[in-house]
């Protein structure tokens, strides 16, 4: 038998299911930013990687060209460049902190134990310890992010 | 507010091809969960709806639907406490749709079989002959009570992010329960059990988004077991071997029975 709606009958949510965090916990939401700010520091990473890679032995060192040390360097030498840097800083505190917060409930080590339950319900899992840390990764980035801008933009450090 | 407008997906996947919101006025009364709403439609305004439900008091877990974007019982849900004047009514996500609010869960009954939610016993013969029932304390019954709760209503695996991706993830429910019977004093099938969950597919596909516990109407928290499931199947260490399982009750000296 061939449905009409066959495909929209599987009702599979998909990559959307995945990444979309609307109507749900703080903990989804961290789900959610820890995901693609994992993407976003591989992609990063391999970009670094690149980049660095021009620079070995310095401007007059053996690299694939002396000239492109100034060339990399040039890349982040602007607002706009400066703009990423602080955007890369954000994202890799947040996706750092928020790991480290990841591994202690993982594993169960910020876990309270299972016991009775009486109404109203309040998960333990979602408890107000790794949930403030959860708060703790935001604030971390916000400093760090802030911190680079005024080094960046306005000559701090 | 005196009346509400209820939205509900329509969709019958024998002749329609893709799903649309269909928009009813229902009036309002006090205390009027959405299922009541649901029902008002389905006997005054359509009567080709189709909903499943049966308990209507969070004990049977068959009306699990979407609700306002969330998973939610109807029963369990009143209108007032969503607030604004539109209820809308969907299908739970990542299950097949069979029509309308009606989904499939065979996925998921299958999924909480294959890891065995029972309990794994090596005394045979007790087991098709029972003497008595095995004893459990007090305090090791209260490791698992919270876990014995669950109603398999589906709407934690629904909420699920990585069931939407995954189609082999056992999914919060099951895992919720395997770690149910791994720390029941009676169970002597904990290895078993944690190399069942030690897969590419098990225990490790979880990265604690916690919507599990965020949609569970029992408060059951299936993300608190399968956290605490993790070290046990890092450290590949069962609670209890075979023949350390909780021991038959028998009558103390001089008892009558």
């Amino acid at each position: 038998m061939s449905l009409v709606g066959e495909e929209r009958a599987k009702n599979k949510r998909g990559i959307w299911g995945w990444l979309n965090p609307y109507h749900y916990n703080l903990e989804r939401w961290a789900y959610t930013f820890q995901r693609v700010t994992g993407v976003a520091v591989l992609l990063y990473l391999l970009g670094h990687l690149g980049d660095t890679s021009f620079f070995v032995g310095g401007p007059t060192g053996t690299g694939p060209s002396s000239s492109s040390w100034s060339f990399i360097g040039s890349i982040f030498e602007n607002s706009f460049g400066h703009l990423i840097l602080v955007l890369v800083v954000l994202v890799l505190t947040f996706h750092g902190v928020n790991g480290i917060r990841l591994i202690l409930s993982e594993f169960g080590l910020i876990m309270k134990k299972p016991s009775g339950i009486e109404y109203p319900y309040r998960p333990k899992s979602l408890g107000s310890v790794q949930k403030s840390l959860v708060w703790v990764a935001i604030a971390a980035a916000v400093v760090a992010a802030l911190w680079t801008y005024l080094v960046l933009f306005e000559g701090m450090g | 507010m005196s009346e509400f407008k209820l939205a509900v997906q329509r969709f019958d996947p024998l002749t329609d091809a893709k799903p649309r919101l269909a928009e009813y006025t229902v009036p309002m009364r006090e205390g009027m969960t959405v299922l009541d709403a649901l029902l008002y439609a389905r006997d005054y305004l359509d009567h080709s709806i189709a909903l499943r439900f049966s308990c209507r008091q969070a004990s049977c877990g068959s009306c699990g639907m979407k609700i306002n974007g969330r998973p939610r019982l109807a029963c369990y849900t009143q209108v007032e406490e969503l607030g604004g004047e539109k209820v809308v009514a969907q299908p739970l996500d990542n299950f097949a749709i069979v029509k309308d609010l009606v989904t499939d869960l065979e996925s998921f009954f299958t999924k909480h079989k294959q890891l065995m939610p029972y309990v794994l016993r090596s005394d045979a013969q007790e087991l098709d002959h029972p003497t008595a029932e095995y004893l459990m304390k007090p305090e090791e019954l209260k490791k698992v009570l919270q876990f014995t709760y669950c109603i398999k209503c589906g709407l934690c695996t629904s909420a699920c992010p990585t069931v939407a991706m995954d189609v082999k993830f056992p999914g919060p429910q099951a895992m919720a329960q395997a770690y149910r019977y791994l720390m029941d004093e009676r169970d002597e099938g904990g290895e078993k059990r944690l190399e069942a969950l030690d897969t590419a597919h098990g225990v490790w596909r979880c990265h604690f988004a916690g919507s599990c516990s965020f949609v569970c109407p029992k408060g059951v928290d299936p993300a608190l077991g399968i956290q605490l499931l993790r070290r046990h199947v890092l450290s590949g260490k069962a609670p209890r071997k075979q023949g350390e399982g909780a021991k038959v009750w028998s009558a103390p000296a001089g008892s009558t029975k």
